[in-house]
């Protein structure tokens, strides 16, 4: 919708040219797109998520027989359908998958898959398979080239992923990074306004973000009734949230879970990870859905691969192939998206994919995000109509 | 990364082809831009684009064939050792076409035809005026007589700026607080405005403020360098210059143990210390002109810190 104060921003730059640097007029004209209002929030399971215990297929028998110790009993697990299940910590989405806002999509790998933590996640980060071609950009940092756009990091250290020859990552740690130390002293600081175009521009940021600020110190004040569970992640969505809600405008959120590598003793640590996984996303929502903005949000996890479908002696389970992918938010048509992989009929071992991941990513940047993906992803991919109008 | 800075400062203001000779040998660039990965076999273009794009031709100036040229006559360019390296077994020998020039062009060819077009030393000229000028400051025909003049000048650095910091461009008054300051010279210039030297805050503290206003000293967000303009100025960044201000007038949030003396300046220079005299002093240290009512009414019941605060967290105090 072009409002107003997008006109009048928009005619100012006009009346400048030809002397205006390009990628000012263009960042304008973007901005009064419709898709450019929709966000997408990445959720990076760091360390190999085990697939096969989060979307469970319990009506096959391999399943048992593949995880004597850890398998989850049929009568403890979610059940999505006939067939295939939710590991029992992510039960805070049932609300989401009850509404028809939740995919759930097993079997997401690709081509000859690699089973190092590095150059796995390294593929999926630039969607590059051949490390020739990985030369440290990754799809979202490109996908947001065109329009050098910003996306927003909730932590340090700076994925690959959000790396473009031309777009930005802003790393937040804490909300204290965007309040104001001295509101009453920032509101006095603005005068009238003026005619000098520049001087305009400034002051109109300026009034932004001190509106920016002031919404999100009445959020952090906790007055809007949001609740988040005690833990790291939650913490970081809800920070996600209230910067969306203070309209800072960024369409990209990117944070990470870490912790995922399983290797012994799986069982408690993969349903705590999970647990804190799904209380989060379901508190995010909620908060959204509260202030009515949950529509234009849709948040997507993925690991670097899943794990060995065959459970080790430690109790725990190795480095594995394709992975589940989950995509959640009311933009999201929701069912189990992609086909369960057999359990049987294998690779090395392993899984045979069934569904690669730039399908994926090629339906959240087009369908969802109205970005270009041919070039970012170096390919044109079949997706899966993952998402609503 | 110390090293290239080192080679920036020494050739910024020579001749702009023995800065580009130097700039693009040197290992922090190559390491960044994959020249280690450019080789005959599978040629990396990274390099070569940005060479274009970037340091000299600017969009628009060549063709998607003329970067793989580029990125072939680049090949076996890398880093030993930490130090330039040409690897023979990499390099593409064979005949290349790049901008019309045909031959078994190499790395040091590449800079050579670089330098000779036009586009390049309209792009300095662009790249200058952005420097010193404000947004609609320089007449297009302005520029392309300094871009003339420093192809007639051999693209000299030092030509050019003497000519811009002589002209009376660049001493007019509309050219006064039309560029947006950037977030170390915002950080730097509060501080030498307030004569901050003793004590002075911690180098360290304001290095960090300014990487969270945006500048994060020797790590640019991507390979196209620092924003400029307009692209500074947005909510995170504006939050944060305020709080800048805020943490530099009460002295502990850069690393200063007692907060700014509001008194320190005006007594300094002989003027009066009553609050309205400290205002108008400081307006007029940092804007040149005296404070209008509205100020006065916005500022009245603050106090002098706060007031002085104010003043360097205005809209007008990011320009310069």
């Amino acid at each position: 919708m072009l409002t107003r104060r997008r006109f009048l921003q928009a005619s100012s730059l006009f009346a400048l040219a030809p002397t205006v640097p390009l990628f000012v007029a263009r960042t304008a004209q973007a901005a009064a797109a419709d898709k450019d209002r929709r966000i997408l929030v990445v959720v990076e399971l760091n360390g190999g998520n085990d697939a096969l215990n989060t979307v469970i297929p319990y009506a096959d028998p391999t399943y048992e027989k593949l995880r004597p110790k850890l398998k989850i009993a049929k009568k403890e697990l979610l059940s999505l359908s006939a067939s295939v299940g939710l590991h029992p910590s992510l039960k805070p989405l049932d609300k989401l998958w009850q509404a028809g806002h939740l995919a759930v999509l097993p079997g997401v790998g690709y081509p000859n898959p690699n089973r190092s933590h590095f150059e796995s996640m390294a593929i999926w980060q630039t969607a590059r398979l051949d490390p020739e071609e990985q030369n440290g950009y990754g799809w979202l940092g490109r996908a947001l080239d065109p329009q050098a756009g910003s996306a927003y990091l909730l932590g340090s250290a700076v994925p690959t992923a959000l790396r473009g020859r031309r777009s930005t990552t802003v790393s937040l740690n804490r909300v204290e990074e965007v309040l104001l130390a001295d509101p009453a002293s920032a509101k006095q600081a603005i005068g009238g306004e003026s005619a000098d175009d520049l001087l305009a521009f400034v002051r109109r940021q300026s009034v932004d973000a001190n509106a920016a600020a002031d919404k999100l110190a009445h959020l952090a004040g906790g007055n809007d009734g949001s609740r988040y569970p005690a833990t790291a992640l939650a913490e970081r969505l809800k920070l996600a949230a209230r910067l969306i809600r203070s309209n800072l405008g960024a369409r990209v959120f990117y944070t990470v879970q870490s912790g995922y590598d399983t290797h012994a003793v799986q069982a408690f640590a993969h349903g705590n990870l999970l647990e804190e996984l799904a209380g989060a996303i379901a508190a995010f929502f909620n908060d959204l859905t509260q202030a009515k903005l949950a529509d234009r949000v849709i948040l997507l996890t993925f690991s670097e691969f899943g794990r060995t479908i065959k459970e080790n002696g430690s109790a725990g389970t190795d480095h594995g192939t394709a992975g589940a992918v989950f995509l959640a938010g009311p933009g999201v048509r929701g069912g189990v998206a992609t086909t369960m992989p057999s359990l049987t009929e294998l690779a090395a071992g392993e899984p045979k994919m069934t569904a690669d991941f730039r399908g994926v990513y090629t339906a959240v940047l087009e369908d969802w995000l109205g970005l270009p993906a041919k070039e970012v992803l170096a390919g044109t991919f079949d997706h899966p109509p993952l998402f609503r109008a | 990364m110390r090293r290239q800075n080192d080679t920036l400062r020494k050739f910024a203001r020579g001749k702009f082809g023995h800065l580009l000779r130097a700039g693009i040998r040197e290992p922090a660039l190559l390491l960044y831009l994959d020249a280690q990965a450019n080789r005959r076999s599978h040629p990396n273009e990274n390099l070569a684009r940005e060479a274009m794009e970037l340091f000299t031709l600017g969009v628009g100036h060549y063709s998607e064939a003329d970067v793989k040229e580029a990125a072939r006559a680049l090949t076996g360019w890398s880093v030993e050792e930490g130090q330039f390296a040409n690897v023979a077994a990499r390099r593409d020998i064979g005949n290349k076409c790049i901008l019309g020039q045909r031959g078994e062009l190499d790395g040091t060819a590449l800079v050579i035809i670089l330098l000779e077009q036009p586009a390049t030393s309209e792009r300095l000229a662009l790249k200058l005026c952005r420097l010193f000028f404000g947004e609609s400051i320089v007449p297009p025909a302005a520029m392309h007589a300094l871009a003339a003049g420093l192809r007639e000048h051999d693209l000299d650095i030092a030509w050019a700026t003497e000519l811009v910091l002589k002209s009376q461009l660049f001493f007019s008054n509309a050219n006064l607080g039309s560029r947006v300051i950037g977030p170390v010279e915002f950080v730097v210039g509060a501080v030498r405005a307030l004569e901050m030297f003793d004590p002075s805050p911690s180098t360290l503290a304001l290095a960090d403020w300014s990487a969270r206003i945006g500048q994060d000293l020797f790590n640019p967000p991507n390979v196209g360098g620092w924003p400029f303009g307009r692209a500074w100025v947005h909510t995170r960044s504006m939050i944060t210059r305020a709080n800048f201000i805020t943490a530099l007038i009460s002295g502990p949030d850069v690393g200063r143990a007692s907060p700014y003396d509001a008194a320190f300046l005006p007594h300094k220079y002989g003027f009066g210390t009553n609050s309205d005299a400290l205002l108008t002093f400081h307006h007029r240290l940092l804007f040149g002109t005296d404070p209008s009512a509205d100020i006065r009414r916005r500022t009245s019941g603050m106090d002098e810190r706060r007031t002085i605060g104010t003043l360097l967290s205005s809209p007008q105090a990011q320009l310069g």
